[in-house]
């Protein structure tokens, strides 16, 4: 088996559960990797999921919307269930207290998945061996946690946030019986196939420079670009007023551009003169200021650059999924993935070397 | 004295990437998200003591050792 793809929107979370356990039910699955609405309560749907599927790896978190192969979902479960054909082996690992303590919960799960592997992190082949992370959306933790598995493998870690339907209560990940927040799942897979990562965003980047002067990166708050109050540097390099500064938020981010690639961090609110963003910003980095392109365009571009595609997971920013239902593009941008067995959710954060923001990073199983 | 600083960030990202250019571009982009762009240093940049600190704080968290 290759991979199956269920979803449901039945309202009621046993016969949810039953109508993916009916369709993705198969000896052969390695992994089990699935994303719901907080309709259903998080913890029994954990504990379901894990009874439905004994004996198999069970991942999941909670979301802002659900995606499955050319459609955008809300209240619902999307499910995957990837095989041998493209995963050999799948070990998962639950970190607690990631708000406090994220490098030392890398470091723990990282010894236990050297242990399952018999291969130090650091000796993992990065072409055979890719890593998932899902993390709570609300911890804060997950630029520490990027920057420790960055330190630690050389594997690729792909992945998203989780997120709660935009109420920013509470999000929880899964794994197998467990739902938890103040916590991520890391997974570590054995590929059968080859695979690639994307990672695409709609963002040009202007001539503007910002550069953060002065932060408080536990809080994800600037206090100043260019040696100036940020809010008042940021609303002249839109070249607005501080009072409309925030309604251009989501049209011109900021970016830290390495090489060809743009890390976008998405500013979330004013407070006196400061602005939050929605990832920390390092005291010293020269951002530069984004103009927004059309994401079904350029996400088409990107999904174009694989030919033969098997499997797709995306995780896909939920500032981006705003945007397209704003511009009635939801039918648009899910027909991009229509061809392609793809599961995915809406996110609170984007990982792939860092955390990021309004970008879309997807793990792409390639074909033999 | 200058250019340790640039010295210091080639050889993390030669190290740990094991010259491999593929993880070369992933370990140099680590180092610019960490705040530490080698690309901003030269071998005529001024051996700042607080930077060449971060730097070896950087190399230790990695399991780099650099010279």
């Amino acid at each position: 088996m290759k991979v199956k793809l269920a979803n449901s929107t039945k309202p009621g979370l046993d016969a949810a559960v039953l109508e993916i356990a009916e369709a993705l039910k198969d000896d052969d699955t390695r992994l089990l990797i699935y994303f719901a609405s907080t309709c259903y309560d998080p913890a029994t749907l954990a504990r379901q999921m894990a009874s439905a599927f004994p004996g198999v790896t069970t991942v999941g978190c909670t979301t802002a919307g659900e995606i499955i192969s050319g459609r955008m979902l809300e209240h619902s479960i999307s499910a995957m269930a990837l095989g041998s054909q493209l995963v050999v082996r799948a070990e998962a690992r639950l970190l607690r207290t990631v708000a406090a303590n994220a490098r030392e919960a890398v470091t723990h799960a990282f010894a236990s998945l050297s242990q399952a592997f018999g291969h130090g992190m650091t000796d993992l082949d990065h072409d055979r061996y890719v890593g998932i992370i899902l993390a709570d959306g609300l911890s804060v933790a997950e630029e520490r946690l990027m920057d420790a598995i960055g330190d630690k493998t050389n594997i690729a870690f792909v992945g998203g946030s989780a997120g709660d339907d935009l109420k920013f209560q509470k999000t929880q990940v899964f794994v197998g019986p467990v739902a938890a927040s103040d916590a991520a799942v890391l997974v570590v897979m054995e590929a059968a196939v080859p695979f690639q990562i994307l990672k695409t965003q709609s963002f040009r980047a202007l001539p503007q420079k910002l550069v953060a002067t002065k932060v408080n990166e536990p809080m994800r708050r600037v206090l100043e670009f260019n040696g100036k109050p940020a809010a008042v540097a940021y609303a002249e390099a839109v070249g607005t007023t501080i009072e409309q500064a925030s309604s251009r938020f989501m049209t011109n981010p900021v970016g830290l551009v390495a090489g060809e690639e743009i890390f976008v961090r998405s500013p979330q609110r004013i407070e006196d003169t400061s602005i939050y963003f929605y990832c920390s910003v390092v005291e010293g980095t020269e951002l530069a200021l984004l103009e927004s392109t059309d994401i079904v365009a350029d996400t088409q571009k990107a999904i174009g650059k694989v030919s033969d595609a098997s499997a797709i997971i995306d995780f896909d920013c939920i500032l981006r999924t705003l945007e397209l239902r704003q511009k009635g593009q939801c039918d648009a941008y899910g027909g991009i993935f229509a061809q392609t067995p793809t599961v995915g959710f809406s996110t609170y954060g984007e990982e792939y070397i860092g955390h990021i923001n309004q970008t879309s990073t997807m793990l792409v199983f390639r074909s033999q | 004295m200058a250019g340790r600083i640039k010295r210091m960030l080639d050889e993390i990202v030669q190290k740990k990437s094991g010259g491999k250019p593929a993880l070369s571009n992933v370990a140099k982009t680590k180092l610019i998200l960490k705040g530490l762009d080698p690309d901003k240093f030269s071998a005529a940049s001024p051996d700042d003591p607080t930077i060449i600190a971060r730097v070896s704080a950087v190399a230790l968290e990695m399991g780099i050792t650099v010279s």
